[in-house]
């Protein structure tokens, strides 16, 4: 008889997966001595859901340069010891969105930046500082869209700016992430989007009183 | 004080809805604790688990032996009834709630309204009825099986559209009391029906609630009738209504009602200082702010807020949001079970030993 377990606090859900079965999938964060670890797991009893599991895993390592821990091999942290929990839940819900068996990549530093019509670049300064940059900076456009971009990947990988610049992050572990900053860029050029989507996401369940029903 | 046995969920939840002594404060949900994962545990996914008795059951069951609480409620939904009136239903998926298309009214006037033959072998309700019928068999004596019948406003909203029906109150109360006087016997059909599968209280939803309607149109409107349900319903009664309802607590209190599910938007010492203890109050821990979005440690903090007051049963204000973690839930009798033993240390400094 299948129940429930202590896996921690779960820190983000995957309510219906689309591409097994419309399971569940859940994040799941550990304090260990060693640090924060993070677990994914379903209570999906349909056969298949370990492979599942073990492919969102294997996304989130491949995606987000997240090993497993040395004392819990099922569990994930990164090697900083650092938690990055909002990457990491970015890093899970995007892995939840591949395909069993499809290809793992890793995201580029670079992306087309519609508003500043050019591309946008992010360049790592070495002890987790990151520059935005792209070709002719100061044109006016390209610099609110390299601050637009910076503030963003501040507010998704919980980084802070450096000595009041717009145009840089750091984050604070002081270890590079290159991996997690390609899988935080598309979403930071546009965080207020990002955010209404995660908020209309978490709504959804959410009974309300025949009078509040919009239907 | 005397010390009291040991009970069983059964009759912890019954003696609290009584307001006699209970060993420990019942941890009671009056509506549903149903989640995405313990869908998935049981494999009872939404919105087959709103139709199927077997999953309906299944799912319900996990709030007993998953989370440890001391009741099971299997009418997840609130449209069980209205389905059955043939009001349009929008079933959804795992990740949401059923709702009726309020939009798609059945009825417009007084003359409307039928209650059908089947409205107890309908389906919908009839799944609710197999359903109660199969947690009474599995757990027999064990936990409070609580069913759930709608109150005739909450019908009416359903059945008119809100702002029809709430217009209609305002320009024909005849009307909307004759209205309210026929569906009455949906409520009280459907409840007696789940009293004969085997439950121990009834759910009775009523959304007269505080966004939309005052503390004096409860008076006018409902009063009455909810004193008549106390008395042709011969188990406890458990009314619900959602949001800020002080101004009509001391109506309530009248009522003959077993409990009140209250609103978080409510303090607990407020509520039970007008409740008096004359029917016992149960909730109010809060659903999208503290259940869905907090730590265990929020929770804590509520279930010990609702003690100190003086709640009468323990559990979350209304229908959990589908996606709140089994962490929170499971913190909540956790929480009433250490409130208990400081409590008694505290009384009795030995029985910590």
């Amino acid at each position: 008889m299948p129940t429930v377990l202590d896996l921690g606090a779960r820190i983000e859900l995957v309510p219906m997966d689309a591409h097994f079965h419309e399971i569940s999938i859940a994040l799941y964060r550990q304090q260990e001595p060693e640090g924060p670890e993070f677990l994914v797991h379903s209570y999906s009893q349909k056969e298949g859901t370990e492979e599942r599991i073990r492919f969102v895993i294997e996304a989130m390592k491949g995606a987000g340069n997240i090993s497993n821990s040395v004392a819990n091999p099922s569990a994930l942290r990164f090697n900083c010891g650092d938690p990055h929990e909002l990457a990491c839940r970015r890093l899970f819900l995007d892995s939840c969105k591949l395909h069993t068996g499809s290809e793992i990549t890793t995201s580029p530093l670079k992306i087309f930046d519609k508003k500043a019509d050019k591309d946008l670049r992010v360049v790592s300064e070495g002890n987790g500082v990151y520059s935005v940059t792209a070709d002719n900076p100061s044109e006016s456009m390209t610099l609110r869209r390299i601050a637009a971009t910076a503030g963003g990947l501040a507010k998704l990988g919980e980084m802070a700016t450096v000595n009041d610049r717009s145009d840089q992050i750091r984050f604070e572990c002081g270890h590079s992430h290159d991996q997690l900053v390609g899988v935080l860029l598309p979403r930071a050029l546009n965080v207020r989007t990002a955010m209404r989507e995660a908020e209309a996401a978490a709504a959804r369940g959410v009974l309300s009183a025949p009078s509040a029903q919009d239907s | 004080m005397a010390e009291i046995k040991p009970m069983t969920a059964r009759e912890r939840v019954l003696a609290a809805l009584r307001r006699e002594p209970v060993d420990r404060t019942p941890v009671c949900n009056p509506t549903s604790v149903a989640t995405v994962e313990l869908m998935d545990l049981v494999d009872a996914p939404f919105p087959r688990a709103n139709r199927e008795p077997e999953l309906m059951a299944r799912l319900a069951a996990t709030g007993y032996t998953e989370l440890g609480f001391d009741s099971i409620m299997p009418v997840f939904s609130i449209i069980q009834e209205s389905s059955a009136l043939g009001c349009k239903i929008q079933w959804e998926q795992k990740d949401n709630w059923p709702t009726v298309r309020m939009r798609e009214p059945i009825y417009e006037k007084l003359e409307d309204v039928l209650i059908p033959d089947d409205l107890c072998t309908h389906p919908d309700t009839k799944c609710v009825i197999d359903a109660i019928s199969i947690l009474k068999k599995e757990y027999g004596d064990e936990v409070a099986i609580i069913g759930k019948t709608m109150g005739p406003w909450s019908l009416a909203y359903h059945c008119f559209g809100v702002e029809p029906f709430l217009l209609l109150s305002l320009d024909d109360p005849s009307a909307t009391k004759a209205i309210l006087d026929k569906l009455k016997k949906v409520t009280i059909d459907f409840g007696l029906a789940q009293i004969d599968a085997g439950a121990d209280a009834l759910t009775l939803p009523d959304h007269a609630t505080g966004d939309l309607v005052s503390g004096e149109y409860y008076e006018r409107y409902l009063r009455e009738m909810h004193i008549e349900f106390s008395e042709s319903i011969p188990i406890p009664l458990i009314l619900h209504i959602c949001g800020r309802t002080v101004d009509r607590m001391e109506y309530i209190a009248q009522t003959g009602m077993a409990a009140f599910h209250y609103d978080s938007k409510n303090q607990p010492q407020e509520s039970v200082d007008i409740m008096k203890h004359r029917i016992s109050l149960v909730g109010n821990i809060n659903n999208p702010e503290t259940l869905f979005s907090k730590g265990p440690e929020v929770v804590r903090a509520e279930v010990c807020k609702n003690l100190d007051a003086g709640v009468e049963l323990v559990g979350p204000e209304c229908a959990i949001p589908l996606q709140t973690s089994i962490e929170n839930l499971r913190e909540i009798p956790k929480a009433v079970g250490d409130w208990h033993k400081k409590h008694a240390s505290v009384n009795n400094p030995a029985s910590i030993n």
